[in-house]
């Protein structure tokens, strides 16, 4: 999978338009990183990643880097 | 002999909670917005004198008002709520009392949220079967909102309070057998934190505290809405697969599924995951929200009013949140 589609997906959980989010966006900045989107990055996760993402490192993430980080 | 349900009813309090209400508190959020992440429009709740035992007592009464069975036949009364009257007696007893049961029957409460029903129905279901019980009434009432506070739109746009009645006896729709589950780790993950003898309501534990855009105080609910969404990735897709097989089912013979109302995002997941079809997957909960453990006799009520359980169906029945606690069974009917 490209950055480029990782970057999609999150676009897409957290409703933002096309192209809006880049590896260095400050998570903190985007209004719409909020506990709704938390929960639709867990199911993310879970479906496409195979991934346990707990609340905690949830809470360590900082900028949408530290996300695609973790899909790896 | 099939141990099963006779009936159910339920009753909600007269008051209303929509989310235009809600989106005049939180910035940010639109009446649209709170539906379209929860699935939920608006729910009930009950004013400052209205308690566990009235909701209860109402419910109770809506089925003795269908004649199906009278108080004296009685036998038994399990009652689950999280929200008592008082923290003693036990709201069961004060209920035997307003609803005329016998005095010869027994009466108990037990404290659980979201799985309540189906230990309930695994409760009823022993004691008939062991002779100690014929006619059980088995009623969920909960009042979280009691708890919430008004600015925590993490617990206050899901939760609406309910109450429901279900009759057990020998000769109703067969409950299955059970898968039940407990994980005391996540104490924390659902907890009312002050209020017990393990931190006494002072004016310390009143004191509010701001939370990622939620205020609450140590007095309130809180809820780990990642953590207990986790749990049930965890948890749910194990209990469905354990009870299909205590039942010698497979997931293709279930006509309905009927899981805890939590919320739309959870069981659009839990659906899916479970690879479900969508025709045989239950959602009703947009006027009511999530009613804790009245939330599957709710479903199921309405699911039969809707002429989507019939006669020969198998229902699988899912519980699972504060505890944590989970439990599924089927129902055969």
């Amino acid at each position: 999978m490209t950055t480029q589609e990782k970057l999609a997906m999150l676009e897409e959980i957290m409703e933002l338009e096309s192209g809006s989010l880049n590896a260095g966006t400050k998570l903190e900045d985007l209004e719409e990183w909020n506990s709704m989107a938390a929960l639709a990055l867990i199911a993310l996760m879970d479906e496409e990643f195979n991934k346990i993402l707990t609340g905690k490192q949830i809470k360590e993430f900082k900028t949408v880097q530290d996300i695609l980080d973790f899909m790896e | 002999m099939s141990i099963g349900i006779k009936a159910i009813e339920y009753v909600l309090p007269e008051k209303v909670l929509t989310n235009e209400e809600l989106s005049c508190l939180y910035e940010d959020w639109t009446p649209e917005k709170i539906l379209d992440k929860t699935g939920i429009a608006s729910r009930h709740v009950v004013s400052k004198d209205e308690h566990a035992s009235d909701l209860a007592e109402r419910a109770a009464k809506k089925l003795f008002s269908t004649g199906i069975t009278t108080p004296e036949e009685i036998d038994f009364l399990l009652l689950a709520t999280q929200s008592p009257d008082y923290l003693l007696p036990a709201t069961a007893c004060i209920l035997q009392d307003k609803l005329g049961i016998p005095q010869n029957a027994g009466a108990f409460d037990f404290n659980l949220g979201c799985s309540a029903y189906i230990y309930g129905l695994a409760l009823a279901k022993s004691l008939i079967n062991t002779d100690i019980a014929k006619n059980v009434l088995l009623i969920m009432s909960e009042t979280y909102s009691k708890y919430i506070h008004p600015l925590d739109k993490s617990v206050r746009t899901i939760f609406g309070d309910a109450a429901a009645a279900t009759l057990i006896s020998d000769n109703g729709n067969r409950i299955g057998n059970f898968d039940l589950g407990t994980d005391g780790r996540g104490k924390d993950l659902l907890i009312v934190p002050a209020g017990g003898s393990m931190l006494p309501k002072s004016e310390a534990t009143a004191t509010e505290t701001y939370d990622s855009g939620n205020i609450r105080s140590l007095d309130n609910l809180f809820m780990d809405g990642a953590e207990v969404f986790n749990f049930t990735i965890r948890v749910v897709p194990e209990s469905i697969r354990n009870v299909l097989k205590k039942n010698k089912l497979t997931l293709d013979e279930i006509d309905l599924f009927i899981f805890h109302q939590a919320n739309k995002f959870m069981l659009d997941f839990l659906r899916k995951k479970l690879k479900i079809p969508k025709e045989k997957y239950y959602i009703n909960m947009q006027d009511i929200g999530n009613t804790v453990s009245a939330s599957i006799p709710i479903a199921l009520k309405r699911a039969e009013e809707e002429g989507k359980i019939k006669k020969g169906y198998k229902v699988l029945i899912s519980g699972f949140g504060v505890g944590l606690s989970w439990g599924s069974t089927i129902l055969y009917y």
